[in-house]
C-alpha cells in the first residue's frame, strides 16, 4: 500500500506540472493581458501605460513570466493580483476560502445525503410512480440552466413578489454588520470549524459504536450527539458573535437549497443504479430467504454495498467544494473562490487565476487519492500491489 | 427502528433549534443590541437643516431606537454614528480593490474605486453639478491668469478657503496640500497621478504660509493641466497621516539612485523600473487605518465581498452652501456664511436650487455580482440605486419601468462610438475615401429602424451634454442643411459626387446606380482608386454580439453599405481583447469600431488625433496625421483663458468633422432607476447619468 501510494503521489506531482503548464499556456493563450485596461485612460501616453505594464511584470515574455512563476511558487509565493493589486493573491485567496468552503461544503454534505437517501428508496420501490415521478423531477433540476433556477429562487423565496422569506444573495446583511465589531472571517473561521468538529464527532461516534450492542449504541450515540451540540451551542452562545453567525446561517439557506436541488439527482441516479445491481447479488436473495425485515436488507445489506462510487463522487466533490461554483456565486453575490476566479479570468489577473486553479487541480489530485485510499478501506476485495 | 427513524429527525432538528438559541442576540451585549436596532432615528443632523427636522414626523417608531455613541471622527468605526434610516443604499456590482488614494490614483483605479473614494475627498477646484462649470472648492478664488514668472518658474499663489478641516478636527493646511502634489512629483507616481500632475509642466509645490499655497512650473500651464487638471483631479491627503509612509517609500526610491538614462540597457531598465515599482509598494499596500479624511464623507468600513460604508463628515466645509442652476446655464454657489461665486449672467430663470449636505448619516455600499439580483433588490427596497458605469441593460430597463415605486432615468453618456480607419494605407488615407463613407453610413436608419430606438445617431466630438465644449456648428456628413437624413438615393448621389471628385471611378467606367425595383445600388464593379487599381479588400474589425450587439448590428449595416457601392468591406466580429491587441498594439487594421468614455475638459480631441501619440500603445491608432491640427491641438493643453479654450475646442471639432479620422457612429443613453419612496434628487438630468457624479451623495436626501 504505502508504495502504491508514494508511486502515486509522485504521478500527482507530474500531473500537477502539466496541469499548471497547461493552464498558464491556455491564460497567456488569450489575446491581449491586463495591461488592456490602462487604455481606458485616454490621458495616459504609451509610455507611462508601459510603464504601467512593467509594474506588473507584463513587458516580459511569456515562457519567461511562467518561470518565474514556478520558482516563486515553489516557494509559496503566488504572486501578486494585477486586480487587487498589490495585495498577494494568496491572502485573496485565505480570505475567500473560507466563505465558499462554508457553503459548498454543506450543500455538498445535504445534496449527497438527500441524493443517495432517495436513490436508495428509488432501487427499492423501482417501477412505481414514485420512481417516475422523482427520476424525471431530478433529471430535470440536473439539468436545469443555473442562473435561471437560482434567479428563480431567489425570486420565490427572497423576493416581495413571491413569499420573501429568506435574503436576497449576499452573505451577511449589511446593516447588521456595519456596527459588528468583527469581519466576517472572524465568524466564518469558527463557524466552519465548528461544523468539521461536530461533523467529526459524529462520525468518529457511528465509527466508534457500530459494532456495541444495539441498546448500548444508540444510548452512547444520542449522549455523543447530545454533548457535541450542547458544546457548539455553549461555545457560540459565549462567543458574542452568535448573532452573526446565524446571519450568515439565514444566507446560506437559499444557495444551499438551490445547490441541493441542482446537485442532488447526479447522486441519487448513481446510487440507484448502483442498488439495482447490488439487489441482483445471491447475498440479497440469501438474506430475504433467512427472513430479514425489508429495510435491514435495504439499509444493511445492499445499500452499504452500493456504496462505494457514491463515495468516490463524494470525495471528488468534496475537493470541488473548495473550489465553489462560479455560476452559483455570482448569482447569489456569495463572495467565494469562484466569483474570485471569475472576476480574475475575466480581467485577465493572471496570478489570481493560476492561483484559483493551483488550489483546484491540488485539491483534485489529493482528493483522488483519497478515494483510491478509500477503495481499500471500504472494499476489502481491492488491494493495490 | 421506530427509535432510529425517530432519532433521524429528531436530531437535525435539534441541531437546528440549539444552534439557533445559541445564536440568539444576547441583549445584554452592546454589541449585538446596536445591530439590532433598525433604522434609528436620525441622530445627525445636516448642518443646514434646521433643528425641528430632526424630530419630524417620518418615523415616531424609530425615536425608539436607542441613541448610538458617537465613535471619533476619521477613526475605522467613526463611520457608523448611526444606523439611521437616513441611510443612502446604493449597490454595486464589483467590489472595491483597495482603500488607499494613492493607488487608486495608481495602478487600482477602477470605477468602483472611484465612486467610494471620491466621497470621502476634496480638491482644490470643483466643477459644478448638472453643467460641469469650474468653480474654487477649497481655494478662495480660481487663479489668477496669466500666471507669474519666477526666474525660470512660472509661479500661481492660492489662498485656502478659512475653517476648513479633516475629520480628526485639523485644520486642512497648505503643507498637505503640497505634501500631495509634492510626493506625486518627487516619487514619480504612475498610472492617473502622471497625468493629473504632469512632470512636464509640475516643478513643486510650496506651503508659503498655513493658508498659502505656491505653485511652481517649469512651462506656463493651460487649464487643462492645472485648473482643470491638478487642481481639479487631486484629492488633498492629510500629510500627518500620510508622511510616515511616503517617507519609507521615498527612502526606498533614493535608494534606487537616478533613472537610468535612455541610452541605458534594457535590463538595466527593467531592473529599474522593477525596483521602482517594489520601492512604491511600501505606499500602495498600506491600508488606511484612521485616515483623516476633508470630504463630504468619511471611510466607514468596508467588508470585503459585501458591502462598503462611508459615513456622513459632520464639519464638511461645503455644507450649508447653496447651488442655483439657471435656465441658460450659469451657476451660483452661495457659501453658507454668504459668499458668492457666479458662472455667467445668473438672469435667467433659476431650473434648480439645492444645499450641499451631507443630508443623508451615510452612504451603504452593497455588493450584488449580478445584476438580476441587484434589480430585484431595488425592487423590494433592499437598496435604492444602483451605480454602474455601463447603466442598465435594456431588458432590465423594460422590467424596472413597470415597477411600483421605481424610476427609471435615461442620460446622455459622455462618450462615443466610433469608425476609425487606419490612415496609414489607402485608400484609408484620403479624406474623400473617408467622407464618402461617412455619407454611406446612414446611421438614421440603423439606430431607428434597426435598433429601434435604442442608440441615438453621433456627429459631434464632444457630446451634446458636455454644454460648454459643445458646438452644433459642425459638417454633418449625412445629414442636410435642415438636419434631417439624406436618403438612400441622396447617400448614394453624394458619396459618389465626393469620389469623383477625388478622382475614383468603378470598373466598368460607370457611376452607381439606384435600381429601385429591387431597392439595390448597382455598381458595375469595384471601386477604383485614382491611380485606376481597384480598391484592395478591407477587413474591419468589431465586437462580437456578446459583447456588444449595437456595434455588431452597425459593422453588419456598414459592411453592406460599403460593399454594395464597390468597396471591399469585410466585418470581421471578434473579441473585444482580441480587437485592442490588434488596433493598438499590433496596428494590424484596416477599419476597426470601438468606443470612448469622456472627461469634461476636451483635451480628448489632443490625446485621440495628435500625431505623437500614433505610436503602438496609443491612442491614435489610425495615425491620423495633420501638422496644423497638430499644432491647434497642442494649444487645448497649453490654453489659459476658458474662451480661447472654448474655441479652440470648436475649431478641433470642426476640423475632425472634415478630416472624418473617426466616423462618429453612435451611443446610447444610460438608463439608471432608482426608488421614488426613498430617494430625493435636486436633479435628474445630467451627463453620463447620476453616476457620473457617484450618485450625488452629498446631495441626495433620503425620505
Amino acid at each position: 500500500m504505502l508504495s502504491y501510494i508514494i508511486k502515486r503521489v509522485f504521478q500527482i506531482a507530474i500531473t500537477f506540472f502539466l496541469f499548471l503548464c497547461l493552464s498558464y499556456l491556455l491564460m497567456e493563450a488569450m489575446p491581449g493581458d491586463f495591461g488592456q485596461v490602462f487604455l481606458d485612460d485616454p490621458s495616459l501616453t504609451a509610455e507611462q501605460r508601459e510603464a504601467l505594464r512593467a509594474g506588473l511584470g507584463l513587458d516580459r515574455p511569456p515562457h519567461e513570466r511562467f518561470l518565474i512563476y514556478l520558482g516563486n511558487l515553489a516557494t509559496g509565493d503566488m504572486g501578486i493580483s494585477f486586480t487587487y493589486y498589490p495585495q498577494p493573491v494568496s491572502d485573496i485567496l485565505l480570505e475567500r476560502a473560507p466563505r465558499t468552503i462554508m457553503l459548498f461544503l454543506t450543500a455538498t454534505i445535504v445534496s449527497f445525503y438527500v441524493g443517495f437517501f432517495a436513490g436508495k428508496i428509488l432501487a427499492w420501490r423501482r417501477g412505481g410512480a414514485t420512481e417516475y415521478v422523482t427520476t424525471v423531477g431530478g433529471v430535470m433540476m440536473y439539468t436545469v440552466f443555473t442562473p435561471w433556477f437560482a434567479l428563480l429562487m431567489m425570486w420565490l423565496f427572497a423576493s416581495n413578489q413571491g413569499f420573501d422569506l429568506l435574503p436576497l444573495g449576499k452573505f451577511i446583511r449589511p446593516e447588521l454588520w456595519r456596527d459588528a465589531p468583527v469581519t466576517t472571517n472572524e465568524v466564518f473561521n469558527p463557524m466552519l470549524l465548528t461544523m468539521i468538529i461536530v461533523s467529526a464527532g459524529l462520525f468518529a461516534l457511528i465509527v466508534g459504536t457500530r459494532r456495541l450492542a444495539i441498546q448500548q449504541r444508540n444510548f452512547i450515540r444520542l449522549g455523543g450527539v447530545t454533548v457535541l451540540l450542547a458544546g457548539a451551542a455553549v461555545y457560540w452562545l459565549t462567543s458574542g458573535i452568535g448573532f452573526y453567525a446565524l446571519d450568515i446561517a439565514y444566507h446560506l439557506i437559499l444557495p444551499i437549497m438551490t445547490l441541493t436541488l441542482i446537485n442532488f439527482a447526479g447522486t441519487m441516479l448513481l446510487t440507484r443504479n448502483s442498488m439495482l445491481e447490488t439487489l441482483r447479488e445471491d447475498y440479497i436473495a440469501t438474506a430475504r430467504a433467512k427472513g430479514l425485515p425489508d429495510n435491514v436488507i435495504r439499509d444493511k445489506h445492499a445499500a452499504r454495498n452500493a456504496l462505494l462510487p457514491v463515495v468516490t463522487s463524494f470525495v471528488f466533490s468534496l475537493a470541488f467544494a473548495f473550489s465553489g461554483g462560479i455560476i452559483t456565486e455570482n448569482v447569489f453575490s456569495w463572495p467565494g473562490m469562484g466569483a474570485a476566479f471569475l472576476e480574475a479570468a475575466q480581467t485577465q489577473d493572471v496570478p489570481l487565476v493560476m492561483g484559483t486553479l493551483v488550489i483546484i487541480g491540488l485539491l483534485a489530485m489529493l482528493a483522488h487519492l483519497a478515494a483510491d485510499i478509500l477503495y481499500a478501506f471500504l472494499d476489502p476485495r481491492i488491494r493495490y500491489a | 427502528m421506530l427509535r432510529k427513524r425517530f432519532m433521524s429527525v429528531f436530531a437535525p432538528l435539534l441541531v437546528v433549534c440549539l444552534l439557533i438559541a445559541a445564536c440568539a442576540a444576547p441583549e445584554e451585549t452592546a454589541q449585538d443590541e446596536e445591530p439590532a436596532a433598525e433604522p434609528a432615528a436620525e441622530e445627525e443632523t445636516a448642518p443646514d437643516a434646521p433643528p425641528e427636522e430632526e424630530t419630524g414626523e417620518e418615523a415616531p417608531a424609530e425615536e425608539e431606537a436607542p441613541a448610538e455613541e458617537e465613535a471619533p471622527e476619521g477613526s475605522e468605526e467613526g463611520g457608523s454614528t448611526t444606523a439611521g434610516g437616513d441611510t443612502y443604499r446604493i449597490g454595486i456590482f464589483s467590489d472595491l480593490t483597495t482603500l488607499n488614494y494613492w493607488n487608486y490614483l495608481g495602478p487600482d483605479s477602477t470605477v468602483w474605486n472611484g465612486y467610494f473614494q471620491s466621497p470621502q475627498r476634496i480638491s482644490l477646484t470643483n466643477l459644478s453639478d448638472v453643467d460641469f462649470q469650474l468653480y474654487p472648492s477649497a481655494v478662495e478664488a480660481l487663479p489668477e491668469r496669466p500666471l507669474e514668472q519666477e526666474g525660470e518658474f512660472w509661479v500661481s499663489e492660492l489662498t485656502l478657503r478659512e475653517g476648513i478641516t479633516w475629520s480628526d478636527g485639523t485644520p486642512f493646511t497648505a503643507s498637505d496640500v503640497a505634501f500631495t502634489f509634492n510626493t506625486a512629483i518627487e516619487l514619480r507616481l504612475p498610472g492617473n497621478w502622471t497625468s493629473y500632475v504632469d512632470p512636464n509642466f509640475y516643478d513643486r509645490v510650496e506651503a508659503v504660509d498655513d493658508r498659502t499655497v505656491k505653485f511652481y512650473f517649469t512651462q506656463e500651464p493651460g487649464l487643462a493641466v492645472y485648473e482643470y487638471g491638478g487642481l481639479n483631479l487631486v484629492g488633498i491627503m492629510s500629510e500627518a497621516y500620510w508622511s510616515p509612509i511616503v517617507e519609507g517609500a521615498t527612502g526606498a526610491v533614493d535608494g534606487l539612485g537616478d533613472p537610468p538614462g535612455e541610452d541605458a540597457s534594457e535590463e538595466e531598465q527593467t531592473e529599474y523600473q522593477e525596483g521602482l515599482t517594489e520601492a512604491l509598494n511600501e505606499l500602495f499596500q498600506h491600508e488606511p487605518n484612521g485616515e483623516p479624511l476633508a470630504g463630504p464623507f468619511t471611510f466607514g468600513r468596508w467588508e470585503t465581498g459585501a458591502f462598503a460604508e462611508n459615513s456622513a463628515h459632520d464639519g464638511y466645509f461645503e455644507a450649508g452652501t447653496t447651488e442655483t442652476i439657471y435656465a441658460d446655464g450659469s451657476y451660483v454657489r452661495t457659501s453658507a456664511d454668504g459668499d458668492e461665486f457666479t458662472v455667467g449672467e445668473a438672469a435667467s430663470e433659476p431650473t434648480s436650487e439645492y444645499a450641499i449636505g451631507p443630508n443623508v448619516s451615510s452612504a451603504i455600499y452593497t455588493l450584488y455580482s449580478d445584476q438580476n439580483a441587484a434589480i430585484l433588490a431595488l425592487q423590494d427596497g433592499e437598496i435604492d440605486f444602483m451605480l454602474n458605469s455601463l447603466g442598465l441593460q435594456r431588458g432590465l430597463q423594460q422590467q424596472l419601468e413597470t415597477a411600483d415605486g421605481v424610476q427609471v432615468l435615461e442620460n446622455q453618456t459622455n462618450g462615443f462610438r466610433y469608425l476609425s480607419f487606419n490612415t496609414r494605407k489607402a485608400p484609408m488615407d484620403d479624406v474623400a475615401f473617408r467622407q464618402a463613407v461617412a455619407v454611406l453610413i446612414d446611421k438614421e436608419f440603423v439606430t431607428n429602424q434597426v435598433l429601434q430606438g435604442a442608440a441615438f445617431p453621433l456627429y459631434t466630438f464632444v457630446p451634446e451634454g458636455n454644454a460648454f465644449w459643445y458646438t452644433d456648428d459642425v459638417p454633418k456628413l449625412g445629414l442636410k442643411e435642415d438636419g434631417t437624413a439624406l436618403t438612400r438615393v441622396e447617400r448614394m448621389e453624394e458619396a459618389t459626387r465626393i469620389l469623383t471628385e477625388a478622382g475614383y471611378s468603378w470598373e466598368g467606367g460607370e457611376e452607381p446606380t439606384y435600381n429601385e425595383d429591387n431597392d439595390q445600388i448597382e455598381v458595375s464593379g469595384p471601386l477604383l482608386l485614382p491611380d485606376g487599381s481597384p480598391v484592395p479588400p478591407m477587413n474591419m474589425l468589431a465586437p462580437a454580439p456578446s459583447y456588444d450587439p449595437l456595434r455588431s448590428t452597425f459593422a453588419t449595416w456598414i459592411e453592406q453599405y460599403l460593399t454594395e457601392f464597390g468597396i471591399p468591406v469585410t466585418a470581421e466580429l471578434t473579441g473585444f481583447n482580441v480587437i485592442v491587441e490588434r488596433v493598438f498594439e499590433q496596428q494590424d487594421f484596416d477599419m476597426y469600431i470601438l468606443g470612448w468614455s469622456l472627461g469634461i475638459f476636451p483635451d480628448h480631441l489632443r490625446d485621440f488625433f495628435h500625431s505623437e501619440r500614433a505610436v503602438p500603445g496609443d491612442n491614435n491608432a489610425g495615425a491620423y496625421s495633420n501638422p496644423e491640427y497638430d499644432e491647434l491641438s497642442d494649444q487645448i493643453k497649453s490654453c489659459t483663458d476658458l474662451n480661447e479654450c472654448q474655441e479652440i475646442s470648436v475649431e478641433l471639432q470642426q476640423y475632425l468633422a472634415e478630416e472624418v479620422p473617426y466616423v462618429l457612429l453612435f451611443d446610447t443613453g444610460i438608463v439608471e432607476a432608482y426608488r421614488t419612496e426613498a430617494l430625493a434628487y435636486p436633479y435628474e438630468e445630467a451627463l453620463g447619468g447620476l453616476q457620473y457624479v457617484q450618485g450625488i451623495p452629498d446631495i441626495v436626501e433620503v425620505k
